[in-house]
């Protein structure tokens, strides 16, 4: 058994070995037991087949042509004949250059090498050969390189680059997420300036609660952070307690580690939730981290519990604001927009900062959301953010009666297309900041009437029936790097004249909203860096005595 | 009169082809032996051929040009004087020749069309000129 387990691996290590007669190479043949189109040479094809031929792919088949003289298969179609035939010759091709190769000793000159099978006795040299992104014979120096590059710990852990994982103590700071399957991993590191929010299971029982580690705060506080020459701790900055029926309160003093323990049957002080927010400088340095919990009870029928964790970066001295985009827009995410406060551009602009970050929905163009049941009235508030770069068309159905007036519904049908607070400025860049007031853009307001369209002018009520926002974006900076930044929104009301219904009937229309993008990029001009110029001034005394 | 010559038969014994063709070789040599390099400079940068491979072929090479200068130098030398013991030398390093240039012909790692003439020639020269040094030392030794 061992001879034979020996010789199939024999076998299984070396390649089947490469065809080199021409006549029975066929480089067209594709497809198995199935005759391939044009395809003069595959055995598979019959004579009725190569009589529905047009044109010989594969013309001839030789091996390299530098070659003295070698064989050579012809492979052609004979369309005179009814049906046409294929004709095949194999004809002595000869090179009449005096530098053709008349003889070779070197076997591997005429072929392709025979790539390594790899064993487990040469793989580790085979991946360091071709595991990396190139190929280089001088493979030995970049590693020395590299090798040398790693031991000085102090430069690496300084400065920290987007996505590279923070570094602790004894590993990386930690954020449990669910990996394949909803269960918590622990290996999942958290990746500088990436705000990541994550939901897992875990799997507990109350008679080891204290000695589960995941369900304790230390867990999440022990190994402080490697920042620059000095560690970060990390500091409890609040503490919420949620009860068996999912109230929360906070607890007054956060500083007192709550380890969870065994009460009346239940897992007291269990970790529900960690939210982590750590502060960096301008130049990548961590300098400081604090983790908000949530501890919770866990009941004695309880076989796991759901915890979610999250992780924000904020830049020291800035607003935690959500970004859109560092500078450009990043398609997919909202576009920001907000407003301006009373007596701009006078006032400070704190103020617009105040007004335009006060809550969440402001700080979005939000465009009408449709719902399942279609109808206007009834949906009322239901708003979906405008993500950049993404068109979007909304409605809903208006079920006008006879009973209806006109005003109100106007200015229902308003609010409905517009929603509850419509900003007035729109972020020209996804990392605008409030401050700057000329990196907004206006939104421009226009009206269209229906009635206008067609002649004639009729003081009538008019209802809005749609609401189109028109974006134009541009490409903005450099050719190899464009970031979109947003130049204009119009925004477009659309009306049109209510016609009185007789009485107990009732009509439906439509009311739409949509949001277009534009890309109105002018195309790009290559700039060049300027000749040097030289730069020679005489020195003012130069031609003393002389002049 | 004093005729260095009397007393001795007139008879010069040194061989005026094997004479003419050890010039016409030298000077073919050196043709050879610039061709070939260049040749091999060629074939290195158009074929694939490995370091490993490409030592050897510039070895003979220049092994066989280090053998063809004391090879015809002797064999002026020992047709002019028309002493054997050159000339048998000159007939040894030839042997040796002989066999590189087979080398160049059969076992090169490329072999083209133009080395194939330039080695049939050389190879031809050699064969001649071995068999006009066998005369030449039969004469001599005579």
């Amino acid at each position: 058994p061992v001879d034979t387990r020996d010789a199939t691996q024999a076998r299984l290590r070396s390649l089947p070995a490469p065809i080199t007669d021409v006549s029975r190479l066929c480089v067209c043949d594709l497809l198995v037991a199935q005759c391939d189109t044009n395809c003069c040479c595959d055995p598979d094809c019959s004579a009725q087949d190569f009589g529905l031929f047009t044109a010989c792919s594969v013309p001839v088949v030789t091996g390299d042509s530098r070659l003295c003289s070698q064989k050579a298969a012809v492979y052609s179609l004979d369309v005179e004949a009814n049906p046409p035939e294929r004709i095949f010759k194999l004809i002595d091709q000869v090179n009449p250059s005096i530098f053709c190769i008349h003889a070779t000793n070197y076997k591997q000159a005429l072929y392709l090498k025979s790539p390594e099978i790899p064993t487990a006795e040469n793989f580790d040299q085979l991946l360091d050969k071709f595991g990396g992104a190139t190929f280089s014979a001088e493979l030995d120096s970049w590693n020395l390189d590299t090798d040398a590059q790693n031991p000085p710990d102090a430069n690496e852990t300084s400065r920290y680059e987007y996505g590279v994982p923070v570094q602790t103590e004894d590993a990386f700071l930690r954020l449990p997420s669910p990996v394949v399957s909803s269960w918590c991993s622990d290996a999942n590191p958290a990746g500088f300036l990436v705000n990541q929010a994550t939901k897992c299971i875990r799997s507990v029982s109350v008679e080891k609660c204290d000695s589960v580690q995941a369900l304790s705060m230390l867990f999440y506080i022990n190994s402080s952070i490697l920042a620059s020459v000095f560690q970060v701790n990390i500091t409890v900055q609040s503490i919420a307690v949620q009860s068996l029926n999912g109230t929360r309160s906070l607890v007054s003093s956060s500083d007192v580690l709550r380890l969870p323990m065994v009460l009346d049957e239940l897992c007291i002080n269990a970790v529900l939730g960690v939210n982590y927010h750590i502060t960096y400088t301008d130049t990548g340095e961590i300098i400081g981290a604090a983790a908000a919990f949530v501890l919770g009870a866990i009941s004695k029928e309880a076989l796991s519990i759901e915890q979610s964790f999250e992780i924000s970066f904020t830049q020291e001295n800035t607003q935690p604001v959500p970004l859109s985009g560092n500078p450009g827009y990043v398609v997919g995410l909202p576009v920001r927009a907000g407003f301006q406060p009373q007596g701009y551009p006078f006032p400070a602009a704190f103020l617009f900062a105040a007004l335009a970050l006060s809550s969440n929905k402001h700080r979005q163009l939000t465009i009408l959301q449709s719902t399942s049941s279609q109808d206007c009235l009834a949906a009322q508030g239901a708003r979906a953010p405008v993500l950049f770069g993404y068109n979007m068309i909304s409605g809903c159905k208006l079920r006008i009666t006879a009973a209806m007036q006109c005003q109100p519904l106007a200015q229902t049908l308003l609010d409905v297309l517009k929603g509850q607070s419509f900003p007035e400025y729109v972020a020209s860049f996804g990392n605008s900041q409030a401050q700057d007031v000329l990196d907004w853009v206006p939104i421009t307001q226009l009206h269209i009437s229906e009635q206008m369209i067609s002649g004639t002018l009729q003081s009538s009520c008019q209802i809005p029936v749609s609401l189109g926002i028109e974006v134009k974006w541009t490409k903005y900076g450099s050719l190899v790097n464009p970031q979109a930044r947003i130049v204009n929104v119009t925004a477009t009301i659309t009306t049109s004249t209510l016609k009185q219904l007789a009485s107990g009937r009732e009509r439906i229309i439509p009311i739409t909203s949509s949001v277009v993008f534009t890309d109105i990029s002018s195309p790009a001009e290559p700039s060049y860096k300027a000749w040097p110029t030289i730069n020679i001034k005489l020195p003012f005394d130069f031609f003393y005595p002389f002049v | 009169l004093f005729s260095p010559w009397k007393g001795r038969t007139s008879e010069i014994l040194s061989s005026l082809p094997l004479h003419i063709l050890l010039y016409v070789n030298g000077i073919y040599y050196i043709f050879y032996f610039l061709a070939t390099l260049a040749m091999i400079i060629y074939k290195s940068q158009v074929f694939s051929y490995p370091d490993d491979l490409l030592a050897p072929d510039l070895a003979v090479l220049f092994l066989m040009a280090i053998l063809e200068v004391p090879r015809l130098y002797l064999g002026f030398k020992g047709n002019l004087t028309e002493a054997e013991a050159p000339l048998g030398l000159s007939l040894g390093l030839t042997v040796g020749s002989v066999v590189l240039c087979v080398y160049q012909l059969l076992w090169q790692t490329y072999v083209l069309q133009a080395d194939v003439l330039l080695n049939a020639v050389l190879l031809s020269a050699y064969g001649l000129e071995s068999g006009l040094k066998v005369t030449a030392i039969a004469a001599f030794v005579s």
